[in-house]
């Protein structure tokens, strides 16, 4: 895309609400990657295309629950998006074949610190 | 599909963790009012809420019940499925986060300049360039109240507006980015997480003065948040947020990134401005303020990361909401990195005003161990440590000043009962000495005095009357540096001598360090009552002090030992006595 004008700046902002497609986020930041976030997000993607399962893998920052790196974050139609902490491959297992596929969140693996922002 | 789920976690610290038992007898009563295919129950690793006993979060509804007793699961059951809320359980929290600053980290991709567009971006960019125009933005930013987050505290309109009243054919902004304070990493995350919102602030900012030149000054030592800088730069070229005409408008500005060497006086604005000048990265008295004259003599406007990751929100939200939040001098939020003894390490963004226990108890959790804290260190090297009986203070940069301490970047570092005060301020003036650039001579040589009168009472040679020299360097100190580096690097000895002056006495008259940190003034030795003659000790001393043998029981060289402690850690029985 070329230089923006005002106009082009508001049609991107507007356009992007209503995506409601699956996606899976990975915390990539210092904190994620030293504790391993970079094994847990290739993993995703490569088991995501083996298992042929239509769900996106994004990275993102930190959210700032550096205690509980890597971080990952699942939203999926008709389940509250949740946040797992700690994880590892085999969480990241269990978060693909209970949450993603089943349907149900997994247990002793969610941190739920409540950060929505306020105003 | 289930139509809700319940969150549980026993938060209750002093009892065995009993989520599990709970789940079960919910799940069992759920299944009794056939309710169990329609809410699913989850046990989670951590919900938000510390030492609240049991605590149930329901989803989408948003309910949230602590301290819920065994006898009220059935009630919580029933209300639930009659769609009702047991008014008595509802827990509120005291203490809330807020999400300014960090608006998009985590959540957004930070190397993806759509997502942070289609989140807001770069449209308060716009609204300044093409609604705004400089004196209306400035208006803005001084009814938001928002004072530099760097540490001073200096409000940011009048920065900006010195800058704009100053005619002159080229104006610089600088993002200042070298966060050098141990154990402070708010910057770096906002970098990582949301680099697009430091550069539209500072777009912002350059706009407002009149600048066409911008740099961004990061510390090497954070290389994942150059690149993602280096990136959403290039990024923000191609859709022409930088570069020539911004947006059709005649604002232009270029942007470059300047890495620092890694030295801590760099973070002070005139000793980074001849960093940037290619020279060596000394300090300069000021007046004249950079504002007015600062790179090449030009006037340049210098901010903190997170005073410019706040711009885009004072300018999108307009400063008068801004202002609401926080207290009558601070106005918005601040991020601090909680570290050091603390149960959840990691970044907390509050309101201002909100209490030193909301951060370190309420949304961390308090310590690791479950022991009590004894202070928080804020300030870095330049702050001071506060008391555990001070801590319902609200934070806002007046009452951490009146206390001794600073506001600083935003480093919070939570000490309890095995952290030695003397062995603190110590630790933080050895990084001062060490940071030093050796201009001025208070700095330099108050600084390397301090620090000797330190190490002597750390090893049990210290004398009353040190303390007073302490305090009389001290003072100089503050008094004659040059810069804040000099001037501010006595706060860690002042503050521990305010609030922690028996501990210096303890290590001086009676030679004991209470927490047990000072190698000289520690001594091990076995306790033979308790002493199993398990070995374990024996083979592992680093040095061979134990001796002895599984007949007749071990003992500890004195003059061999060498205060490592490893006997102490090993030992299965407690028959290692520390003093």
């Amino acid at each position: 895309m070329g230089k923006l004008t005002p106009a082009d700046l508001d049609n991107m902002n507007k356009n992007s609400s209503g995506n409601a497609k699956d996606w899976i986020k990975v915390g990539m930041s210092s904190c994620g990657i030293a504790a391993g976030a970079d094994e847990v997000f290739n993993f995703f993607v490569e088991e995501v295309s083996k298992r042929n399962l239509q769900i996106e893998i994004k990275r993102c920052g930190c959210a700032g629950m550096c205690y509980a790196e890597p971080l990952v974050e699942v939203s999926v139609e008709g389940l509250p998006s949740v946040t797992y902490g700690a994880v590892t491959k085999e969480v990241a297992t269990k978060i693909l074949e209970k949450h993603v596929i089943s349907k149900m969140l997994v247990n002793d693996y969610i941190f739920d610190i409540d950060l929505d922002s306020q105003g | 599909m289930y139509a809700k789920v319940v969150l549980v976690k026993d938060t209750d610290l002093k009892r065995e963790d009993r989520t599990r038992e709970f789940y079960t007898r919910l799940l069992d009563c759920l299944r009794e009012t056939n309710l169990h295919s329609q809410i699913q129950v989850v046990r989670v690793a951590d919900i938000g809420i510390y030492d609240r006993g049991l605590v149930i979060k329901i989803l989408p509804d948003k309910v949230t019940y602590a301290n819920v007793q065994d006898t009220d699961i059935k009630r919580i059951v029933e209300a639930l499925s009659e769609e009702k809320v047991v008014e008595e359980l509802v827990f509120k929290p005291k203490a809330k986060q807020y999400r300014l600053v960090l608006r998009n980290c985590g959540k957004i991709d930070p190397e993806n300049i759509d997502e942070y567009i289609s989140n807001g971006g770069y449209l308060s960019l716009k609204k300044a360039v093409t609604e705004l125009g400089q004196q209306k933005l400035i208006d803005e930013i001084k009814a938001s109240g928002i004072r530099g987050r760097g540490g001073a505290g200096y409000p940011t309109w009048m920065k900006w507006n010195f800058a704009r009243e100053v005619a002159s054919d080229q104006k610089f902004v600088i993002c200042n980015a070298d966060e050098g304070d141990p154990g402070a990493y708010m910057d770096r995350s906002v970098l990582e997480g949301d680099p697009h919102s430091v550069i539209e602030g500072l777009a912002i900012a350059a706009f407002a003065t009149g600048a066409s030149k911008g740099y961004f000054y990061v510390r090497a030592e954070y290389p994942l948040a150059v690149e993602r800088i280096e990136k959403a730069i290039s990024q923000a070229y191609d859709y022409g947020l930088l570069g020539k005409d911004i947006l059709g408008s005649s604002f232009s500005l270029d942007i470059e990134i300047r890495l620092g060497a890694g030295a801590f006086v760099c973070g002070e604005e005139t000793a980074l401005i001849s960093s940037i000048e290619g020279k060596r990265g000394t300090p300069h008295p000021r007046p004249p303020y950079p504002s007015v004259k600062g790179l090449w003599g030009k006037p340049t406007v210098i901010n903190n990361v997170e005073t410019l990751a706040n711009i885009p929100v004072i300018v999108s939200r307009g400063g008068k909401w801004f202002a609401q939040i926080g207290t009558q001098t601070s106005k918005g939020t601040k991020v601090f990195a909680v570290t050091g003894k603390v149960k959840n390490s990691g970044l907390v963004e509050i309101a201002m005003g909100a209490s030193l226990r909301d951060i370190v108890i309420d949304i961390c959790g308090g310590t690791l161990s479950g022991k009590p804290i004894k202070a928080v260190q804020t300030g870095g090297p330049s702050g001071g440590v506060i008391p555990e009986r001070l801590l319902d203070t609200p934070v806002d940069y007046e009452n951490l000043q009146k206390l001794g301490s600073i506001m600083g970047s935003g480093g919070m570092i939570v000490i309890d009962d095995e952290d030695c005060m003397v062995d603190i301020p110590k630790f933080y003036l050895g990084f001062c000495v060490e940071e030093s650039c050796g201009k001025c001579a208070p700095c330099r040589i108050g600084g390397f005095q301090m620090l000797n009168y330190l190490k002597k009472i750390s090893e049990g040679k210290g004398k009353p009357e040190d303390l007073g020299q302490l305090r009389r360097i001290a003072q100089a100190m503050q008094k004659a540096s040059l810069c804040g580096l000099g001037q501010t690097a006595s706060n860690p000895v002042l503050s521990t001598l305010k609030y922690f002056e028996e501990e210096y006495n303890e290590h001086i008259l009676n030679k004991r360090c209470p927490a047990g940190k000072c190698s000289s003034l520690v001594t091990y030795s076995i306790i033979s009552e308790k002493c199993k003659r398990c070995g374990l000790c024996f083979n592992n001393c680093p040095v061979k002090a134990i001796s002895g043998d599984k007949e007749q029981g071990y003992s500890i060289a004195q003059d061999k030992c060498v205060k490592c402690g490893q006997c102490f850690e090993v030992c299965k029985f407690k028959a290692i006595d520390k003093k």
